[in-house]
């Protein structure tokens, strides 16, 4: 999952969206289908109300801090049941399945690691190393977990989603492919020792901006292409140079937001300096510098991730297929970036009590500009015939803690 | 007669259907009556009451009835999800709302001021002393060669100045065992911090602007307050825990939200920190006053401290953010030796009775 926005006002509705992404397709589509004009458009809607989701999250928050976290697990489900029973497709709600007690045990176990791992690094910083070595050699099989659990505990009409195991693949694009991003750098340090640095950090530049997309586009399609639901399996079309655009157009995004915010922090640096020329101490930089240029810095930020995440969000659904539905997904940048500026905004200034209001109303946008296309009424999906056992929540704990880049 | 929607769970067709109950017999039909089902009311099992979300009554095999929210009958399910009615029971009163940000804002209070240092000293009291120290060491590995730098100091200066810290640790009851080093540290300036496990950091710079012995002892004093009381892992213990809940409560510690999780983290950890600053000023006054010393010499080693720091003048936060100077640390100093002048007077007083 990308970085969410301040106070993670995105979250429910992501993994929500995680499922009806993984509508996915089983049977590799031997069938042709028929070419008919007459195809359906399935909306996505989205029913929630802030009023009553506030309630429900405020009244849930409070019992979980009464009772020392224990009432969490269950706060956690009725909270996400409201989100995806609110959401529909077709008139029919989504459904979230999940027990409270294992997603009480995943927690408590994912507290355990979390506070080991915290300490650990002011006791022998050589520790911490080795616990985040650890960690990134299991991100990957985390990731297969928590999107099984996801998947798992997600159902519509009766159906669950399905996820399948494929840990090598995993490995392979959450790992693996890692490794390559190490090339450029090799390749930079060959140059620079063979004596010419300048071509040597072209080479890497041109080596990052190469492969980075690649990876990104390969990781959708895995993801995409291990869902399954109604006994069928996501097919995902994906055009790689659609990546490259997306982030080609970013890099200029980023430009375009970060050179006028460094130069006004840089501005305002000069002028206060100037003034007095005791009153920067770039050893020590008083609280208010680091205020200031974390509040100019920010909305820079979230310009940026907000136009990867509206691209790449469209990419996904718009690539994905399943069966003879397609997904068209029309997030659009500049309203996204009002919704969550607005929302952060919102939560910074309530301390945290527009929350339910930003959910909601990010909810309500990212359903409403989500259709399903085909010429079918949703109903020819069947139960598949995966095993449906029951899988534990502490990955999908801890990646909802670490926050992971699974990118959906 | 209730209106439903009937899913086989084996497949994702819709069946509109009316559901009655007929004793210990759950019944449903298409609307067109063409087909009847049935269920043992004892295999079924009901969704929580949330408000606006439609009940699902779970079937034995897979299948499900979806019934509208406000549409289910009172009576068909009255033992279930105890605990869930009476909470659904609350999220429908805005009484219950406003009463829940009292109870969040009381019991954040209640977490940070007291629940979490409490738990985390608990852990820091168990902690085994090989911890405490290799966290010292690491600090300390850390710190020599970057920022801390062998001293300059001459050997007679150090020597003087070790004997006077050996003779006022050993008087003071409970000390625990603690060592002193000297170090040059140009990018720190006159400062002195305690590190886990009894090590005490002076640097020459502050060793070069102490006025006098007094002075010298009361930083000392004040420096071995904090080894007494392991505020070091106290508070890494502390921060440690204010990372996790802080992490919990927003959802994830990696992301923006993290970072403006950040602020209020920052400013629990300074109010921990000032915390225990006091606390360590009033072992120095406690410590100075036990073995004759006017705990004026506090004053004096802070004067001499913001004198080593012209750069910090007019600002709020002083000696290394931690330790602020402020008019009201002084004002306990200057009654601590008051305190301590008035105990002497009356001590100096009683022979001539």
């Amino acid at each position: 999952m990308l970085p969410s926005l301040p106070g993670g006002s995105q979250k429910g509705i992501q993994s929500m969206h995680d499922e009806t992404m993984a509508s996915g397709v089983y049977l590799p589509e031997l069938d042709v289908i028929p070419a008919r004009d007459t195809t359906e458009v399935h909306r996505l809607r989205f029913h929630g109300n802030a009023s009553d989701y506030f309630r429900i999250w405020i009244v849930n928050v409070a019992l979980s801090l009464v009772t020392l976290g224990i009432y969490s697990a269950w706060a956690t489900v009725r909270t996400r049941r409201y989100m995806y029973s609110n959401t529909t497709l077709g008139g029919s709600p989504f459904d979230y399945l999940a027990r409270p007690l294992p997603i009480l045990k995943g927690r408590l176990l994912t507290v355990l690691i979390f506070a080991i791992y915290a300490f650990a690094g002011r006791i022998v910083a050589p520790l911490q190393a080795v616990a985040a070595l650890m960690v990134a050699g299991f991100m990957p099989w985390l990731i297969v977990k928590s999107m099984m659990f996801r998947a798992r505990y997600s159902s519509w009409r009766g159906l669950r989603f399905y996820f399948s195991d494929d840990y090598a693949g995993a490995y392979k694009w959450y790992l693996g492919v890692y490794f390559l991003m190490g090339l450029p750098f090799l390749l930079f340090s060959i140059t620079a020792i063979a004596g010419h640095p300048g071509l040597g950090a072209l080479f890497a530049f041109a080596g990052l901006t190469g492969i980075y997309p690649w990876i990104k586009g390969h990781q959708q399609e895995w993801m995409v292409e291990n869902h399954h639901f109604g006994g069928k399996s996501f097919h995902f079309d994906s055009a790689i140079g659609n990546y490259y655009s997306v982030y080609i157009k970013a890099a200029g995004v980023a430009l375009v937001w970060f050179l006028p915010c460094f130069a006004l922090v840089s501005a305002v640096t000069a002028l206060i300096t100037k003034g007095n020329p005791q009153a920067f101490n770039p050893r020590m930089p008083s609280p208010y510098f680091i205020l200031a240029v974390y509040a100019v810095m920010a909305p820079a930020y979230l310009g940026v991730w907000t136009f990867v995440h509206t691209r790449m969000t469209n990419l996904l659904y718009n690539q994905a297929q399943l069966g003879q539905y397609r997904f068209r997904s029309t997030l659009a940048y500049w309203p996204m970036l009002g919704l969550y500026l607005g929302n952060a905004l919102a939560v910074l200034f309530t301390i945290g009590l527009a929350l339910p209001w930003a959910r909601v109303r990010t909810a309500r946008y990212r359903a409403e500009h989500l259709e399903v296309l085909g010429d079918g009424d949703l109903s020819d999906f069947v139960r598949d015939a995966f095993a449906h056992g029951d899988i534990g929540a502490t990955a999908t704990e801890m990646d909802s803690l670490l926050g992971i880049d699974i990118g959906l | 007669m209730v209106p439903a929607i009937y899913f086989d769970g084996r497949s994702t067709h819709a069946t509109r259907v009316d559901a009655w109950r007929d004793e210990n017999v759950l019944r449903w039909r298409c609307a067109n009556d063409a087909q009847e089902w049935s269920a043992p009311w004892t295999a079924i099992e009901p969704s929580a009451r949330v408000i606006g979300v439609p009940f699902t009554l779970h079937l034995e095999d897979g299948a499900h009835l979806q019934i509208d929210h406000d549409a289910l009958p009172a009576d068909w399910f009255p033992r279930h999800h105890l605990i869930e009615r009476m909470v659904d029971w609350l999220e429908r009163r805005w009484m219950a709302a406003l009463a829940g940000i009292v109870v969040v804002v009381v019991s954040l209070l209640g977490l940070f001021e007291y629940g979490l240092p409490w738990a985390a000293d608990r852990i820091a009291t168990h902690m085994p002393a090989s911890v405490e120290n290799a966290m010292g060491k690491q600090s300390l590995a850390a710190l020599e060669g970057r920022l801390l730098m062998p001293t300059t100091l001459p050997s007679d200066r150090q020597s003087h100045l070790q004997s006077v810290f050996r003779h006022f640790v050993d008087g003071v009851q409970g000390a625990p065992n603690v060592r002193l080093g000297f170090y040059q540290a140009k990018a720190i300036g006159a400062n002195a911090f305690a590190l886990p496990g009894g090590t005490i950091v002076f640097t020459d710079e502050l060793a070069e602007a102490v006025p006098d012995d007094a002075a010298f002892i009361a930083v000392i004093a004040h420096e071995l307050g904090h080894q007494a009381g392991h505020h070091m892992l106290r508070q890494v213990l502390r921060s440690s825990g204010v990372f996790i809940v802080a992490g919990l409560l927003m959802g994830d510690v990696t992301s923006m939200g993290g970072v403006a999780a950040g602020i209020p983290m920052f400013l629990v950890d300074s109010h921990y920190s000032r915390g225990f600053e006091e606390n360590a000023d009033g072992f120095a006054f406690r410590a100075l006053a036990g073995q004759g010393i006017d705990p004026e010499a506090f004053v004096h080693a802070m004067q001499a401290l913001e004198r080593a720091h012209p750069e910090l003048k007019g600002q709020e936060l002083r000696y290394a953010a931690s330790h602020p100077l402020t008019a009201e640390r002084i004002a306990r100093a200057h009654a601590a030796s008051l305190q301590f002048q008035a105990a002497k007077a009356t001590v100096d007083a009683r022979p001539g009775r």
